[in-house]
């Protein structure tokens, strides 16, 4: 009896070993730039700040590039978390340049020592030379930081540029999210810019967009999606599903008012 | 003195054994009990349950499908010539407990290609416990009851000795080949069972000549049992059991099964004394795990190459007694706990882009715990009643991110979910005369939905062309049944006829979801599942068992299902009348045997779930056998004819109308030593 009582102890804990399972929770120690990738760093002479550029990927490609600006007083070498920064995107391809939408910081405060900003890359390097300028203006002193900047196209395109049927005015869509698309809800995020001239590329909020994600090689879509709607500097958020991996494109129409701006614009999204 | 505790041990086995079929009687009176095992048969079991045994199991090659579908209570969905999923009364899938020795276990495919029966061989088996809904909830909250398979156990028949049985067979429909070892040795207080199964089956051949292509499979089974005495009343007993399947077809679906596999372990201790109040006292814990692959790549025309793995883990425990209160009284107590892990996906490769994969049954997991009693009151020498009442705690949750991600795409958030399940009836038996008897019972069940219908995503049914979605806010199936039967026992001959009627609340259907696309290429739509306000089961099974000659037996039995829903649309998948007879003569060690195999027409169908008419049909079988010795070996010959007529038919619950097999002739020669 007590031979077999051992026997039925040890199933026991075996059972109970089978149930529980650790975890352990390290909160590491997070610096404001982890994760981020540095891709220059200089001087913006008579402002007497150091400027680093980072980025949130590995290699920047056409379309919406997110960049974060550190900036230290080069001569104390202190953080400076209080600067009005304007940035000045240029293509220069020999024979004529133009600019690009962009996106100057939204405050002069800095969120976790960290100026987020960002550019729309409008066309690979491979056309010419992209430059970025920043402006930075510390304690009332005003300097400029160049750094060149290489841009790839992408294997899947995240930038789209149409006519608007309505007004004949050029449109640049930028998708912004999903970064990492999963399945399930993902957020979607697009920004929309007008071209009003080689040099000014103003953010359009005045449309309306229908978007129906679809699997092009099984001919399904996807439930419950939520339309990207405004939310001012052009962006606008919705919601998009996604019920397995491989090939999604995401089709999107573009409505001003009653008329139809465009509806042959789609994103591929692969994961 | 050695061999003196050995005639002990044998003796007390011997009465253990009687003991226990009285109790088991008394307890479990509604139960039907299908013995399985030769050698136990022929030690414990008295003649009109040997008749039962032979008219239930064909032939010796059997396959433990073949022996549920000739119980009148049972009906078996048909995919392919493995594989079907039974139904008690017409109640299936999550409605009914298939139970491997009161173990759960759980198939690991979506679409319900492996019912656990697969993975069990009648050799592994002692006896098939079937209970019906009013007391088929003791080892499970269940609406429809519980088909228990009991797991053989060593003998002690044969000190130092070892002995077995060698099976060997063919068939002609399916060209198939059935070998079989089982394997006995007992020394003091240890005895060893082991046993392996091969089958192999290629395309069979269906009524009038047609091959039916992927039809076919090929499996082994291996199962090994250790029994430790300790003392006179304890005992130790460890099983294992293992049953991989390869290549098994199934011409109704668009796909096949690569690989179909099963380990099942147990450890089990027993304390048995029928002179104390505690009779009898298990303790039982375990684990099994299912691996399912589908397989796509032998068919033509395949769209798109898809893999579709599945697997399931369960481990449990489970604490059952058997309390003698009085002469008058007894009790059953049981306790279980068990977690069940559910994990497949699906993964489709299109060249030149990267694999389109997703869950088809998000990570989900049952954790389960439930208290059960029956109380029998033996109130006079012919009145009985007994009271049975069971309640389970379920939580179902998704374990991971990505499961709780993808099932948030329909909108539910919070796919988790707990439920109490509460479980009563009460049966009462008379004796009115020597020879007849009567039972009346009543029983209020109820049951959690299954994984695939509370997450299930895009499961594909081929029946009827949707792809499925489940719906993690069905609320439990709530069912109300009544039950009574009769039987008239004269000398050797019984007739029995029993009449039941369930009525379903929150009936567990589905709806036709226009805002979904469909995800299965050629699908014709989606449906997700849904709580509909009630359906009823009604219907009736009668038997015979007659012996008007002393050389002669006459078997019948015929079972009648009518369900509804509350609309008075027929319910889905539910089997016509049918009737299967066996007329028996064994003059001396020769038995020769007629049998008719009749199923009416079905014409109550329900369309928007696949189903058309189905023609009645009936088939002639012809078996005869020999009992004979050869070398002082004990040899066992069958052979036989099955549809003579060589019919071309099918059954109403047969997906996609396939044609069941032909003329087909067997041969088994079986050899104990």
């Amino acid at each position: 009896m007590k031979k077999s009582f051992n026997v039925m102890l040890s199933l026991a804990s075996f059972i109970i070993l089978f149930f529980t399972s650790c975890s352990k929770n390290e909160i590491p120690e997070s610096s404001p730039t982890d994760g981020l990738t540095k891709i220059t760093e200089g001087y913006a002479p008579g402002a007497a700040a150091k400027v680093e550029v980072y980025t949130s990927v590995s290699v920047i490609n056409t379309g919406y590039t997110n960049l974060y600006l550190a900036i230290y007083d080069s001569l104390s070498g202190n953080r400076v978390d209080n600067a009005n920064i304007q940035l000045t995107p240029m293509m220069d391809m020999g024979s004529m340049q133009h600019s690009s939408p962009f996106e100057n910081p939204a405050s002069v405060n800095a969120v976790n020592h960290l100026f987020p900003c960002s550019v729309v890359f409008i066309m690979p390097s491979t056309a010419g030379n992209w430059t970025v300028s920043v402006t930075v203006l510390v304690n009332g002193k005003l300097g400029t930081f160049s750094f060149p900047v290489t841009v790839v196209d992408p294997v899947k395109s995240t930038l789209k540029s149409f006519t608007a049927l309505n007004n004949g005015a050029k449109y640049f869509v930028a998708l912004i999210n999903p970064v990492k698309p999963h399945i399930g809800i993902n957020d979607m995020e697009i920004a929309i810019y007008k071209k009003e001239s080689m040099m000014s590329y103003p953010a359009e909020n005045g449309f309306t967009i229908l978007m129906e994600p679809e699997m092009p090689t099984m001919g399904h879509g996807s439930p419950n999606n939520v339309n990207p709607i405004g939310i001012g500097n052009g962006h606008y958020k919705g919601k998009v599903n996604f019920t397995m991996t491989g090939l999604w494109q995401v089709n999107l129409e573009f409505m001003m008012g009653s008329e139809v701006a465009d509806d042959t614009q789609f994103f591929e999204i692969e994961f | 003195m050695k061999r003196l505790s050995h005639i002990v041990i044998l003796l007390l086995i011997v009465i253990n054994c009687q003991a226990q079929n009285k109790n088991t009687n008394l307890v479990k009176d509604s139960n039907r009990v299908i013995n399985l095992d030769e050698v136990t048969l022929i030690t414990k079991q008295n003649v009109p349950q040997r008749r039962l045994v032979n008219f239930f199991k064909a032939n010796n090659a059997s396959t433990l499908e073949d022996i549920l579908s000739r119980l009148p209570e049972l009906s078996l969905t048909r995919r392919g010539a493995y594989g079907m999923d039974p139904a008690i009364r017409s109640f299936n899938g999550g409605q009914i407990n298939v139970l491997v020795d009161g173990m759960r276990i759980h198939g690991a495919c979506t679409d319900k290609m492996d019912p656990v029966t697969i993975y069990i061989e009648p050799i592994n088996l002692e006896t098939l416990e079937l209970q019906t809904a009013s007391n088929g909830f003791s080892s499970g909250s269940s609406i429809g009851g519980t088909i228990n398979m009991k797991i053989a156990e060593p003998d002690y028949l044969n000190n130092k000795k070892v002995t077995g049985i060698i099976s060997s067979g063919y068939q002609t429909a399916a060209k198939s080949f059935y070998e079989s070892i089982r394997l006995n040795y007992a020394t003091g207080k240890w005895a060893m069972r082991a046993s392996a199964t091969y089958r192999h089956n290629s395309n069979y051949r269906s009524g009038g000549g047609e091959k039916i292509n992927f039809s076919q499979y090929e499996k082994i089974n291996y199962s090994l049992s250790v029994k430790y005495l300790q003392g006179a009343y304890n005992f130790i007993r460890a099983d294992v059991l293992m049953d991989d399947g390869w290549n098994i077809g199934y011409p109704a679906l668009p796909m096949d099964v690569g690989y179909a596999g099963a380990r099942i372990g147990s450890l089990s201790f027993v304390h048995e004394n029928r002179q104390k109040h505690l009779a009898k006292f298990q303790l039982k814990g375990y684990a099994n795990q299912v691996h399912h692959y589908m397989d796509d790549t032998h068919r033509p025309d395949v769209p798109m190459h898809m893999d579709m793995p599945g697997e399931s883990k369960t481990i449990g425990l489970y604490s059952e007694a058997e309390i003698i209160i009085n002469k008058k009284q007894s009790m059953m107590l049981r306790a279980d706990a068990s977690s069940t892990f559910l994990k497949a996906s699906m993964t489709m490769y299109q060249p030149g882009q990267l694999p389109m994969y997703m869950l088809t049954w998000p990570d989900n997991k049952k954790n389960q715990f439930g208290l059960s009693s029956s109380w029998v009151l033996q109130k006079d020498s012919t009145t009985k009643w007994q009271l049975n009442v069971r309640i389970d705690f379920i939580r179902a949750t998704l374990t991971t991110e990505e499961a709780k991600s993808q099932v948030g795409i329909f909108g539910f958030q919070h796919a988790s979910k707990n439920n109490v399940l509460k479980n009563g009836s009460v049966q009462f038996t008379k004796k009115i005369s020597s020879t007849i008897k009567a039972n009346a019972s009543i029983a209020y069940t109820e049951r959690v939905p299954t994984a695939s219908e509370r997450y299930g995503f895009y499961l594909f049914n081929s029946n009827d062309g949707y792809d499925y979605i489940g719906n993690p806010q069905l609320q439990p199936e709530e069912s109300l049944q009544a039950e009574i039967s009769a039987s008239y026992n004269p000398a050797r001959n019984k007739v029995q006829l029993s009449l039941f009627y369930s009525r379903i609340s929150h009936f567990i259907s589905s709806i036709t979801n226009n805002n979904v696309s469909t995800m299965t290429i050629g699908a014709h739509g989606v449906k997700t599942y849904n709580n509909i306000p009630h359906a009823f089961v009604s219907g009736l099974e009668a038997s015979c068992f007659l012996k008007p000659f002393q050389k002669f037996d006459f078997v019948s039995t015929l079972r009648y299902t009518y369900a509804q829903d509350y609309k008075d649309e027929p319910l889905p998948g539910i089997a016509p009348l049918k009737n299967v007879s066996s007329i028996r003569y064994q003059p001396n060690k020769i038995f020769y045997q007629v049998e008719t195999e009749m199923a009416a027409a079905q014409n109550r169908i329900r369309i928007s779930s696949g189903e058309d008419e189905t023609k009645p049909y009936t088939l002639w079988h012809v078996r005869l056998g020999l009992n004979s010795t050869l070398f002082q070996k004990n040899i066992e010959i069958q052979t036989g004819i099955e549809n003579i007529f060589d019919k071309n038919y099918h059954e109403h619950l047969d997906w996609g109308n396939i044609a069941r097999p032909g003329r087909n002739a067997y041969l088994q020669i079986k050899m104990m030593f």
